[in-house]
């Protein structure tokens, strides 16, 4: 990362002169080492990643196959009954809806009200450090008592509803939580609260990459402010977007806490994420194997969706802490 | 007519941006403090204060709420058990993550970018995908109802954002500097242990904070493998509260203000590192 | 080094937090036995007064009596049981003594094989429970203790019908369409009902089906785990219609059912909702959501009759007990002897928590006309039906209560339910 300065030792400097290059030690030796070192180094978090991210995997891919209730010997083998009872069920297939509404959701509203909130706090404003500050305060909160805070505040005749009645909006006000047409709104604003800041955060970050010199040519071009601001400071923030847009999908595909504590995927199923689903059926209905059949289906659409994000977003980014090259 | 780097915006816009920026910025700050000044002041008021007017002042002030739950065993236990495993599960996350790394991006051999790509798939595969077959290992493992179980998992989950923070970090450290190590006698471990990682010392404590954060805030993997209270997280402990005193709204938002101070003290500290770090990997 | 000395302050605070948090975290464990004096960890789903306390009060007498046995009572919210139960079963450490209703959801528990068989253990006093106790019997084997039955029918206010000019109680289904327009017509929410926990919007469907199908048909279905009998869907269209008749407060499917004023049972606690259908523990719930005495403002009628196979008097029901699990069995036996006494019972039902006692006895205790009244329904009943929900295993309750919230919600037909049943099999 090229913000941070690196302190240099001085033995370094003195030492940069001088030949540097090593007289290799009887290849044999330096081999096996090489390789004790690289095990020493590789092996622990490996085989702690692997037995608790691969290995789950793997095993979700057995149960996924039997009807099984958590309980006992895996006997009643299924096939790929699990799976298509799961994709064609009708609550299953609303939970992805649900998703899916999320994600896009978050990329038409969240992404341009990000990168406008920064543009407008980039100029000098005094106090920028603690409105950053307290911009990023809903982030550093959990899920879990960002969901608590706003479950208390949207209840019926609760603060929000009073709110809106105080400033004679009162013919807004809604069943937020309540109405199933209206609760996945509500659950997108009470994500974007929590998330917004950190949009903000991170699009001021790359304004700061966007050299001034490119704006003040422009302007002197004689283009105005929105036309410099769309030809050249967001293409500038290619990177930053699309380091943003894989974080905020990724996050809207697994979509659990949020809804768990405040919807517990009602009314009437009206707000089931993926994930949701997956712990109420999984867990709340002895149906392991069928959890698992769900879990697999949800970690192919992660997959699935970074691996062409892999390839057609991000291949353009020559550098960056996701596609680091490294000699 | 030369351009300094943090010029504001071209003049002839200045007289009209410059309020509509603190005007964003005022709201903004609304938006943000509302939910939590509301719930803080809640805490100071009786249920019947919040049912009659449910936006409004405290009046008179009441402390009961706040005094019961910081003198009571609960709140105390479920803090000590966030801070148990957080500092578990970062201090194994970011000890053998960094270890990974430096042998990333330090050593060339066969397999390093399978090795790597297979954490950077991890990172696509978030615990909450995970936790079904992750809990049945732990059940297996007999890990159940242990912080242990919670904090193995987030230690692992924890790793692809740490390495992949890091291995570029430690890749751009001079090889000279290594070299010199070398000249002066160190092994390549001690060169780890002791000038790399001093070196990298802002980027550890990036990971640091972001792998402490998310396993303070974790939610469902506590929520599955906890079913004692005093064995509870403290988000976990805030969502049961909720529910066991439904109708006790101050006592709720009382118990969520407290909540809040540890991360929010924690935010204010570590604020640096944490935008930092995300800009430092934004930018480059 | 200052990196060395960063490892060790780490390393010095995370032993420091573990050994804290080990004396904090273990003084609790479940089921150990120190100095002779045993453990036990008690579940139940009485988190707000009176039962609360009738429940701690009992265990502190108990452990009077047994100075070698300590019991740790949890009180959880009710919905969050079967989220908390089939992953404490999974566990090692399982509680010792929790909250049960029998039937199929106890069956699909015994699964586990944590559930402990009390067959012998209990065998000298059971009878004493009377009938009830058939119902925590799993193939024949005794795996539970109840301490209550429960009927649903209508929870009326009694100060509300009178402000409508309703005039007694509705018995046929007819009557009560008529009670709720002259509800309407007064300008007061004829029925609540809390759509959001599911289980509330099945009593309906399940009532109904009562109803409907005669007792062999509905047992033998049940019992099949096959709705397909033509009187199912007959159910399922009277729910459709009655829901059409536009009977529930605004916003009925995310209304909870017990918790907070905002309920459905808090709603008629404070006036504001006429009628509800639930069963007779919502009484102390009601009372539990407000400070007005509502022993003058509550009424209580039975599910109005339908034209259907079922015979009127029969009722939809269940009941409440608390199962063991295998660690610790002769204690935890023991301990549900000691709630089953007469003592204990008579307490509940002068609270009103338990409207019918599993002891004879008790009944005595009974001073409210209301409660009288539910008491000799239930002794004239033809047959009290188990909540399906809770007859059923588990994953096919939870797939029935699902398709009545979404009849609820305006998705699905009269034969939602059975195909939902048939599908979840």
């Amino acid at each position: 990362m090229n913000t941070t300065t690196v302190a240099v030792a001085p033995s370094a400097t003195a030492a940069a002169g001088p030949a540097r290059s090593t007289t290799p030690a009887p290849r044999r030796r330096s081999s096996t080492r090489k390789r004790l070192e690289l095990a020493l180094l590789l092996l622990p978090s490996t085989v702690l990643f692997v037995a608790f991210v691969f290995l789950p995997l793997i095993a979700a891919v057995y149960y996924s196959l039997f009807d099984w209730s958590g309980f006992g010997p895996l006997i009643d083998f299924v096939g790929l009954d699990n799976y298509t009872q799961a994709l064609t069920d009708p609550t299953f297939q609303a939970a992805i809806g649900h998703n899916l509404f999320i994600v896009f959701a978050s990329l038409i509203v969240q992404l341009p009200l990000s990168i406008a909130l920064a543009l407008l706090l980039h100029g000098r404003i005094r106090g920028r450090t603690g409105l950053r500050l307290l911009v990023f305060t809903p982030y550093v909160l959990s899920e879990a008592v960002t969901a608590v805070i706003w479950l208390s505040l949207l209840q019926p005749n609760g603060a929000v509803d009073g709110l809106l009645r105080g400033v004679g909006l009162g013919d807004f006000v809604q069943l937020w939580l309540g109405d199933g047409n209206v609760v996945m709104f509500t659950l997108f604003a009470v994500i974007t609260w929590k998330y917004i800041g950190f949009g903000i955060i991170l699009f001021l970050a790359g304004l700061q990459g966007v050299p001034e010199e490119l704006r003040e040519a422009a302007s002197i071009d004689g283009a105005s402010g929105w036309q410099t601001t769309r030809m050249i400071v967001i293409p500038l923030l290619g990177p930053t977007i699309r380091i943003w847009a894989f974080l905020s999908i990724i996050g809207s595909l697994q979509l659990f806490d949020i809804v768990w504590i405040m919807t517990l995927g009602g009314p009437a199923g009206s707000s089931t994420t993926m994930a949701s689903y997956l712990i109420d059926r999984g867990f709340r209905r002895y149906e392991f194997g069928y959890g698992s059949a769900v879990a697999i289906i949800l970690f192919v659409f992660c997959f699935v969706f970074a691996l062409f994000y892999q390839r057609f977003a991000l291949r353009r980014d020559t550098q960056g802490a996701l596609t680091g090259r490294v000699e | 007519m030369t351009a300094t780097a943090t010029v504001a915006p071209v003049r002839r816009h200045l007289s009209i941006m410059v309020p509509v920026r603190y005007l964003a910025a005022a709201l903004i700050v609304g938006v943000t403090l509302a939910p939590l000044l509301f719930v803080i002041l809640g805490g100071f008021r009786t249920n019947a204060q919040i049912n009659e007017n449910p936006v409004a002042l405290p009046s008179p002030w009441v402390f009961s709420n706040y005094v019961d739950i910081l003198t009571s065993s609960s709140f105390w236990t479920f803090l000590l058990n966030s801070a148990l495993i957080a500092v578990s599960s970062t201090v194994l996350a970011v000890g053998l993550g960094s270890m990974a790394a430096f042998a990333l991006s330090r050593y060339r051999f066969r397999g390093r970018e399978t090795i790597y790509s297979m954490f950077t798939v991890g990172l696509l595969f978030p615990l909450g995908v995970a936790i079904l077959p992750v809990y049945l290992l732990l059940r297996q493992l007999h890990l159940l109802e242990s912080w242990v179980g919670v904090a193995l998992p987030q230690a692992a989950f924890a790793l692809p954002v740490t390495i992949i923070i890091l291995r570029p970090f430690m890749a751009a450290i001079p090889s000279e500097i290594e070299d010199a190590a070398v000249v002066d006698g160190a092994t390549r471990l001690g060169f780890f242990w002791r000038i790399l990682l001093p070196l990298s010392r802002p980027a550890l404590v990036t990971v640091s904070v972001l792998a402490f954060i998310t396993s303070w805030n974790g939610y469902l993997l506590p929520l599955l493998v906890f079913n004692e209270p005093s064995h509870f997280t403290l988000p976990l402990g805030v969502a049961t509260f909720q529910s066991q005193y439904a109708q006790d709204t101050a006592s709720i938002l009382a118990f969520t203000a407290l909540s809040m101070v540890p991360a929010l003290v924690f935010f204010v500290f570590a604020e640096r590192q944490i935008v930092g770090g995300l800009t430092g990997s934004v930018k480059g | 080094m200052k990196n060395t000395r960063t490892i060790t302050r780490s390393v010095a605070a995370v032993t420091a937090v573990a050994a804290l948090a080990a004396i904090s975290g273990c003084s609790g464990d479940s089921g150990d036995t120190v100095d002779g004096v045993t453990t036990l960890t008690f579940w139940h789903n009485g988190t707000a007064d009176p039962i609360l306390s009738i429940w701690q009060d009992a265990v502190d007498a108990y452990e009077d009596e047994n100075p070698n046995i300590k019991i740790d009572v949890q009180p959880i919210q009710n919905e969050d049981f079967s989220t908390k139960i089939p992953l404490a079963l999974s566990s090692d450490d399982p509680p010792d003594i929790y909250f049960n209703q029998g039937g199929g959801l106890l069956a699909t528990q015994v699964q586990s094989g944590q559930v402990a068989d009390i067959t012998d253990l209990t065998k000298d006093w059971i009878g004493d429970v009377g009938p009830a106790a058939g119902n925590w019997q799993v193939e024949g084997a005794q795996y539970g203790v109840p301490y209550a039955m429960q009927l649903v029918g209508f929870w009326y206010r009694t100060d509300l019908f009178e402000q409508a000019g309703i005039e007694g109680t509705p018995t046929t289904m007819d009557e009560l369409t008529e009670d709720i327009e002259k509800l309407k017509d007064a300008d007061i929410t004829p029925i609540a009902v809390g759509g959001k926990d599911r289980w509330p919007d099945a009593f309906y469907y399940n009532t109904f089906a009562v109803r409907e199908c005669g007792e062999d048909v509905l047992k033998e279905s049940l019992a099949a785990v096959d709705l397909s009998d033509e009187c199912f869907t007959k159910a399922g269209q009277d729910v459709i219609d009655f829901i059409a008749s536009e009977p529930f407060q605004d916003g009925f499917n995310g209304t909870p059912a017990q918790e907070g004023s905002g309920s459905s049972a808090g709603l008629v606690a404070s006036g504001d909702a006429a009628m509800e259908l639930q069963g007779t523990w919502d009484k102390s719930v009601m009372q539990g959501l407000t400070d007005t005495d509502l022993n003058p403002l509550l009424g209580w009628f039975p599910f109005p009759s339908v034209d259907g196979d079922g015979d009127p008097s029969a009722t939809l029901g269940g009941g409440d007990g608390f199962s063991c699990t295998q660690k610790h069995v002769t204690e935890c036996v023991d301990f549900l002897h000691y709630l089953s006494s007469a003592d204990i019972q008579t307490k509940l039902v002068e609270s009103q928590v338990v409207t019918i006692p599993v002891i004879e006895e008790a009944t005595s205790a009974i001073t409210d006309p209301v409660i009288q009244s539910i008491y000799d329904f239930n002794s004239e009943a033809a047959y009290v039906q188990t909540y399906f929900d809770i007859a059923l295993p588990t994953g096919v309750g939870s797939a029935l209560n699902d398709a009545v919230a979404d009849l609820f919600a305006g998705k699905g037909t009269a034969s939602s339910v059975p195909d939902a049943v048939a599908a979840a099999k």
